[in-house]
This record gives C-alpha cells, sequence and structure tokens, in this order.
C-alpha cells in the first residue's frame, strides 16, 4: 500500500469516526468506513483486507448491543473479497469503483442482517432492497468526492 | 479489464490460510458469551474510543448551554408554579397518612446525566451516560428527561453507564392513566424503518376506552421504574383481542434522538403497594408507598 492510499484511508478512518462516535450524526453522515476498507482491501491483499475489516468491525461493534460481532464477520468478509477484486479487475477507473464501492457497501449491509439477532432487525425488505442500496450511493459518493480530492491517479501505483 | 494473479502458489496458499482465520475468528467474536463481548466493547469504548465519546459528551453539553435563555426562564418559572403549589399538598398529605397509619412517601435520589448517543450501526437504541457505579447509578436505574420517560440503565461502570431507550425490543414499563383507571404494559413496536418506531399500550381491559390526547405515566408497578413518570399520549387504538383486552398506539414523551440531558433515579422502587412484613398493625392495614 503506497502512502497516499494510507493517509486517505486512515482519514477516511479518522472522519468515520469522528462524524458516527463523535458527532452521533448516524446515517446522515456516510459510512466512510467501508469506503476505506475497500480501497484499503484493492492494495493490501485478502489477509490485509480481512484484518482490516475486523478491527473497523470491532470498532464499529463497541456500541452495539444486541449483535456484537455482526459488523466484524461482514467487514472482515468483505475486506477479504474486495482483495479478490484486483485478480479479476485490474485500473481504478471512476465508473469501476463507483460500482465497486455501492456493491461493497451493499454487500457489507446483507452480511450484517443475515448474521444479526433475528429479533432486532427490521424487515428484509425495508432494509436490504430499500435502505440499504441508498445508503450504498451515499457512501459511493463520498468515497468518490474523497477518492478525487485526495488521491488522484491510480491507487494501485 | 481482467485481473492477474500478484502472488506465487506459495504466498497465495499463505494468504488464504491466514483470511480463513481471520474470518473464522470473526465468526468466533460473533458467538462469544455475552460476558466477554462486554469487556471487549467496555476496552474500545475505554481506550480507542474514549477521546470520541468526550467530544460527543462535551458537544452534548455545549448544545444544552446554547438553549434559548427565554425557554429556561419559561420552564423555570412554570417549575416554580408547581412547587409553590406542592408545598399545600405535601402538608396535606402528610396529615393524612399520619391520620391513616401510613408510612412516610418514599423519595427518590436523583442524579443528572449528559446523554451520549452514538450513531454507529447496532446501537440505535443505545446511550451512555456521563455517570456511574461511582455515582450511584444501578442496573435497571430509571432514566427520564424533563419531558418523560427515556429508558433504562443497562450495564454501569466506573464514571460510564449504557443504557437502552423506549425503542429497544426490551422495553417494558407498565402504564397507567392519570386518574389510575386503566392500567397496561408498554412496550415498543417497530416500525418499517427505526425512525417510524412507536410505543404501545397493551393488556387494557376490553370495556376501558381511552380517548387520542390522554396521558400515561408509569405506574410503578413492578418496581423498575417510579410511579408518575410521563410515558406519553394515547394515538388511537390499535387493535383487540375480542373481548379480553384492548390496545392503544402511543406517541412517546420522549425522542431519544433528541435527549441530552437526563436524571437518572438512583434508588430501585420497591413495588407501590407493600406490606410490612411484621406489621404489627390490624389486617388490612397496608403499607403504602
Amino acid at each position: 500500500m503506497n502512502l497516499r492510499v494510507l493517509l486517505l484511508c486512515a482519514g477516511l478512518v479518522v472522519t468515520h469516526l469522528l462524524l458516527h462516535v463523535a458527532l452521533g450524526l448516524g446515517k446522515v453522515a456516510p459510512d466512510l468506513a467501508v469506503v476505506a476498507l475497500l480501497l484499503a482491501s484493492r492494495a493490501l491483499g485478502s489477509a490485509g483486507g480481512a484484518a482490516t475489516g475486523f478491527v473497523l468491525g470491532l470498532l464499529e461493534d463497541a456500541f452495539s448491543v444486541v449483535s456484537f460481532g455482526a459488523n466484524v464477520f461482514a467487514m472482515s468478509v468483505v475486506g477479504a473479497l474486495a482483495a479478490r477484486t484486483r485478480e479479476l479487475f485490474v485500473g481504478d477507473s471512476i465508473p469501476f469503483l463507483a460500482v465497486f464501492l455501492v456493491l461493497g457497501k451493499w454487500g457489507r449491509d446483507v452480511l450484517v442482517w443475515v448474521v444479526s439477532d433475528s429479533g432486532s432487525r427490521v424487515p428484509f425488505s425495508d432494509f436490504v432492497l430499500m435502505e440499504s442500496p441508498l445508503l450504498a450511493l451515499y457512501a459511493a459518493a463520498a468515497g468518490l468526492v474523497a477518492r478525487l480530492i485526495f488521491a488522484r491517479g491510480s491507487l494501485s501505483r | 479489464m481482467a485481473g492477474q494473479p500478484r502472488e506465487s502458489g506459495e504466498g497465495r496458499k499463505r494468504d488464504f490460510l491466514l483470511t480463513a482465520g481471520i474470518i473464522l475468528g470473526s465468526l468466533i467474536v460473533l458467538n462469544l458469551p455475552p460476558g466477554s463481548q462486554r469487556s471487549i466493547q467496555l476496552f474500545l469504548r475505554e481506550t480507542v474510543l474514549s477521546p470520541l465519546l468526550e467530544i460527543n459528551g462535551a458537544i452534548a453539553r455545549m448544545r444544552e448551554r446554547a438553549l434559548d435563555f427565554n425557554v429556561l426562564r419559561a420552564q423555570m418559572d412554570s417549575v416554580t408554579g408547581l412547587v409553590a403549589a406542592g408545598r399545600t399538598l405535601a402538608e396535606e398529605n402528610r396529615q393524612l397518612r399520619e391520620a391513616l397509619g401510613l408510612s412516610e412517601r418514599e423519595r427518590h435520589q436523583v442524579r443528572a446525566a449528559t446523554v451520549i448517543r452514538t450513531g454507529t450501526p447496532g446501537a440505535e437504541s443505545i446511550f451512555l451516560l456521563d455517570a456511574g457505579s461511582d455515582d450511584g447509578v444501578r442496573p435497571f436505574n430509571a432514566v427520564a428527561t424533563e419531558a418523560g420517560l427515556l429508558g433504562q440503565v443497562q450495564e454501569v461502570f466506573s464514571g460510564r453507564a449504557v443504557g437502552f431507550d423506549w425503542s429497544h425490543r426490551d422495553f417494558r414499563a407498565s402504564a397507567m392513566t392519570p386518574d389510575g383507571r386503566t392500567y397496561g404494559l408498554v412496550e415498543a413496536v417497530r416500525g418499517g424503518f427505526r425512525e417510524q418506531d412507536r410505543l404501545i399500550l397493551r393488556g387494557t381491559a376490553y370495556l376501558s376506552d381511552l380517548s387520542p390526547g390522554e396521558e400515561l405515566l408509569t405506574s410503578g408497578r413492578g418496581g423498575t421504574f417510579p410511579r408518575g413518570i410521563r410515558i406519553g399520549w394515547v394515538a388511537e387504538p390499535a387493535e383487540a383481542s375480542a373481548g379480553w383486552s384492548r390496545s392503544y398506539y402511543v406517541d412517546p414523551a420522549v425522542y431519544p434522538g433528541a435527549a441530552t440531558h437526563a436524571l437518572v433515579y438512583l434508588d430501585s422502587v420497591a413495588d407501590t403497594v407493600a406490606v410490612e412484613p411484621d406489621s404489627a398493625a390490624g389486617p388490612g392495614q397496608a403499607d403504602q408507598r
């Protein structure tokens, strides 16, 4: 991982924690932790991506009462799978990155829903098919803006 | 834009094993016993996330201080009026209790605390308080704001406590109308989205007929919530079990997301009607608290 990607991902994680934990903005703020995980995973490899996802998931789950570990599992899997995409797709074009971020965020939400406690989760159709895609678009847009502002050029260089 | 494997066979194998190990580890974390999960959460909250929680608390306190002085003055005037009117009532109550041989009414100690809410997934119904075991806070203490009941303390640590608000699936409170005619159990019902969560009053008598706008208070039954804290107002009938009971949707008095300051009722109260075990008084003379 080059310094640019490292700084971008670290900045996204710190911003995510500031927005969600320090300011408590919830869904008003985009999920920058997943964006950071997806960008970092393509530079780190499967194990690195899974480990990054594990750590970020633990931070997310620090306040979860009913489904502790759901984010740890989901982000570990997403980190590992995101790293595998570099063997299938090269390049960091904006369209590719947009689809990659949307699918990554949506996939993470689906995994969290699947392993969450059944008594505490909202209906599948409402969350996975309606709310989550919108949140994924929001996160992808924020990720693309951050990527264009702070890390122009190829990330895999 | 097909990619290519970047590692050798040995490297790929090692990477795969490491990845599998980490995912297995995440599954273990998911299935850890609740005690171990709480320990990990406490460690994270007290170390990495502690500065962020401090910032959250400081912002909540700043938001409180930014309240309009005129609003605060109006609230204080209302409270002053209520206290003045209550003095004579308290004296009348004391005299009546003395005449009936009832023990003195239980007083509740409260501790003011700042409500800290995080916006992380899975923490939607959870709040933190900047008061903990050092301040006398205990699990299951009631938490209320000036508007009404917010929730209940669940876990207590030194200097900090974690609670859930009324939107949590495990929240239950025994409720009554101010005149004490109708009793029931209030719990949260999940909306299509979390923002649509609301309360429902279940188990009221079938013949009870509550009209929209009627106030609901905690009844004190069960001993968890002190009697008389406002829960909300009846919104509309929800359902009826034929000839048996009725349910009503309730508009909550407190919207959890807006709460920045709360009072913790320190002592868990006993049931509101208790009989002294070795009462020397004759039968039927209960100790009404």
